[in-house]
């Protein structure tokens, strides 16, 4: 083959591989393409066998960014549902940026994967998006107005963000996480447990998410609204099985999860006052082992922090400031006591409900595959948990 | 003139050929063996580098391409049917990687369903590559090495902190039914240990060839079994749902969270590894069809033969899934006939020809 017809092979292959990488022959037009920031779902208030799909579409705009919630009353999946926003709009709707998935609390009734199952099919949606439960209906909590301006899902995004499980406050789940532990075994799981909390009016009445039902619009909510997301629901088989409060969710993350920074609150006596200190504490070490002993399953939780007074409820010293960094010996003591109660309470609540918080069944097959189908059942009851807290100050 | 260095032979088993087993056999490969992948690959790449081993066994005692070796004991004629079946074997080979590919490319890197367009340049890709011959298979040996060294590793980077290697424990907890079963599932993905007989003769063996391209091999094959075990780590149970590892396991770090999928740049590359490691097969098809016909224009063949396979490509379109499970449940034996089998006998192949035999008067 002579030059020319390499020459002529080698640019009609580089164009069409640029054209292969590009997707220019595969583009639909961006103006008929709906940018789906969040989903919410409920169980359908019409029909209580149906769900009730509600898409957040963020619109561009040069001054805010906007939204537009188009909610579908009835569907009988969820796949169903967004496929009706095509149909109602006649935008096609793109999951690909699509962030969080917020259930309605009456979903969680029943296995939610009844809905997410959806989303673990679509090859569109990252499974690294957010999911959370929000105590009453989501399509209400997506159309709340957020103080910042802000897209809604923006703003709960941000509530459950990794930085907010850094500091112990939200136990934060994505999708991937949530499915593998429904899938495992254990069949557990857990999903923050969001809550709209209505605040102050705003002083000019205007609220960047407005609520619009099937295109037609129903007037946005006039107040702001702030989203808490300290609470944890958990979950066994799929279903809401309890519930954590802050101070449990706090503890659960301190022992459990990727929080290294958090702060505590911690009341103590002295001389027949009740001091409640505010604690800043700093995780240094944490480790969680499961060993069979005697033939009964022992969970040891060893936690280590350095602890740090952040504030007192009484008056402080001059002196007592200055030294804020040494933490008397009796309010380490109760900071320890306070959370290895907390931790009991957790683990209480997973013994009740079934849902395996800590991964203790994965510990026991992966550690003690012999002794796994003699346990398994009854682990959660069974098992002893030992508390190895300390935390210490600077001296 | 279809020469290669030994050096790019070892940078094709480090480098082009391990990108073929990161697209859709991890998550097949978990359906069977679960935590027990890695014992079930590892099975498959001891086969393979025993085979390799024989076969560069073979490269040290003689200098003769396969087709001469078949020639000196069977004559021509056998030599050209065993070579046209050769060629067949590998045309069937290259379809299950090609329509993978094909998969891969427009259900991850496209949004919306694409034009079965989309993937009809690599025809053009291949086509070239089967007109330039076995030389090619070097020099793209020699570019894709520092090519996968940096995306491999920067994808691998990214996703090792998400992993948790515990994952992979119990180990044997598969049963040896699941560990055999991914390995004779797996067997479509491991074919490569037929190519260094079609290059016997094409490379000159050098001292300690044989350690150095073990070697390589071991080092791509290292690479294959810690992608597996990233990837278990991540999914664990839900790793059969997760058919295309490579475009996923990077993208959960949060640097993303502000920057986007960066990772994308590093699964393009290694797309682009993947279609070189696409054409090595179909190249090497050519090879035995112009082996069989040497006056045919080489043109002519590599056109019918991308042809062909772009046919196919739009035959199976809708039914990749079908096509998958034909080759697990049905290929085993025909894999195991021309890549183990074969290259194991090669070694009693007569090395010199037979000498004309003298009539008695």
């Amino acid at each position: 083959m002579n030059k020319v017809w390499t020459w002529i092979f080698l640019l009609a292959a580089g164009a069409l591989t640029l054209l292969f990488f590009s997707n220019d022959f595969g583009l639909i037009d961006i103006q008929k393409t709906a940018v789906v920031a969040a989903i919410g779902i409920d169980v359908s208030e019409e029909e209580p066998d149906k769900w009730s799909v509600t898409a957040q579409i963020a619109v561009p705009d040069a001054s805010a960014a906007k939204a537009s919630n188009v909610s579908i009353p009835a569907a009988e999946t969820v796949g169903a549902g967004i496929a009706e926003v095509n149909r109602k709009t006649g935008w096609y709707p793109t999951l690909v940026h699509c962030r969080l998935i917020l259930l309605g609390d009456g979903v969680a009734e029943e296995d939610v994967f009844r809905v997410l199952g959806y989303f673990l099919r679509s090859e569109f949606v990252e499974d690294s998006c957010l999911v959370a439960v929000c105590e009453g209906r989501a399509q209400e909590a997506l159309a709340a107005a957020s103080p910042i301006g802000e897209l809604t899902a923006t703003a709960i995004a941000k509530v459950l963000s990794s930085e907010a499980q850094k500091t112990g406050l939200v136990c934060v789940t994505d999708l991937r996480t949530f499915a593998k532990g429904y899938y495992s075994p254990a069949k557990s799981g857990y999903l923050p447990y969001l809550s709209l909390k209505k605040e102050a009016e705003n002083e000019n009445g205007q609220a960047a998410g407005g609520g619009k039902e099937e295109g037609k619009g129903t007037g946005g909510a006039q107040g702001e609204d702030v989203f808490d997301a300290s609470r944890t629901m958990l979950f066994y088989e799929g279903k809401r099985a309890a519930v954590l409060d802050a101070a449990e969710t706090l503890a659960f993350n301190l022992a459990e999860a990727s929080t290294d920074l958090a702060f505590g609150q911690v009341e103590t006596k002295q001389n027949g006052e009740t001091t409640v200190y505010g604690l800043k504490m700093k995780i240094t070490g944490k480790k969680r082992s499961l060993a069979l002993q005697e033939g009964v399953p022992v969970c040891t939780f060893r936690i280590r922090a350095n602890a740090q007074i952040a504030d007192e409820n009484g008056r402080a010293a001059l002196e007592e400031i200055a030294k804020k960094a040494i933490v008397p010996e009796e309010v380490l003591r109760a900071a320890e006591e306070t959370f290895a109660n907390k931790l009991r309470a957790v683990l209480a609540k997973t013994a009740e409900s079934g849902c395996d918080l800590f991964g203790l069944e994965q510990a026991l097959r992966r550690g003690f595959p012999k002794e796994y189908d003699a346990h398994k059942e009854t682990l959660l009851r069974d098992m002893l948990p030992v508390f190895d807290i300390r935390f210490s100050t600077l001296h | 003139m279809d020469k290669l260095k030994l050096r790019q032979i070892c940078f094709l088993f480090a480098a082009v050929l391990p990108v073929s087993k990161l697209i859709i056999y991890p998550s097949t490969l978990s359906y069977y063996a679960k935590n027990d992948l890695l014992l079930a690959a590892a099975v498959n790449f001891l086969l393979e580098g025993g085979v390799i081993a024989l076969v560069l066994l073979l490269a040290r005692r003689t200098q003769c391409t396969l087709f001469e070796l078949l020639s000196n004991t069977f004559g021509k004629t056998a030599a050209k049917a065993v070579y046209l079946l050769l060629a067949a074997f590998l045309f069937f080979s290259a379809l299950l990687p090609v329509l993978e590919h094909k998969t891969f490319v427009t259900q991850v890197l496209y949004e919306n369903v694409p034009s079965l367009l989309s993937f009809a340049p690599f025809f053009a890709v291949s086509c070239f590559a089967c007109v330039k011959g076995l030389k090619t298979i070097g020099r793209i040996a020699d570019v894709a090495l520092p090519l996968f060294c940096l995306a491999f590793t920067v994808l691998l980077l990214l996703a090792l902190p998400q992993a948790d290697f515990g994952a992979l424990l119990p180990v044997g907890a598969a049963g040896g039914r699941g560990i055999f079963n991914g390995s004779l599932f797996g067997l479509p993905w491991f074919t490569e240990c037929l190519y260094p007989l079609l290059l016997l003769g094409h490379f000159r063996y050098e001292k300690g060839g044989t350690w150095k391209t073990l070697l390589s091999f071991a080092a791509g094959a290292g690479a294959v079994l810690l992608f597996l075990a990233v990837f278990y780590g991540i999914f664990e149970d839900l790793s059969v749902l997760t058919q295309y590892p490579l475009a996923h396991i990077a993208k959960y770090t949060t640097v993303f969270t502000t920057l986007g999928r960066v990772d994308l740049f590093f699964v393009f590359a290694m797309t682009l590894l993947a279609v070189f490691c696409l054409c090595t097969p179909l190249q090497l098809c050519m090879h035995c069809v112009r082996t069989v016909f040497p006056n045919l224009q080489p043109v002519l063949p590599a056109a019918a033969l991308n042809a062909a396979m772009l046919a196919l490509t739009i035959v199976f379109h809708y039914s990749f899934n079908a096509v998958q499970t034909f080759y697990m449940i049905y290929a085993a034996p025909i894999v195991f006939a021309f890549c183990y089998l074969l290259p194991a006998l090669a070694l009693l192949l007569r090395k010199t020809p037979r000498k004309k035999e003298v009539p008695h008067e």
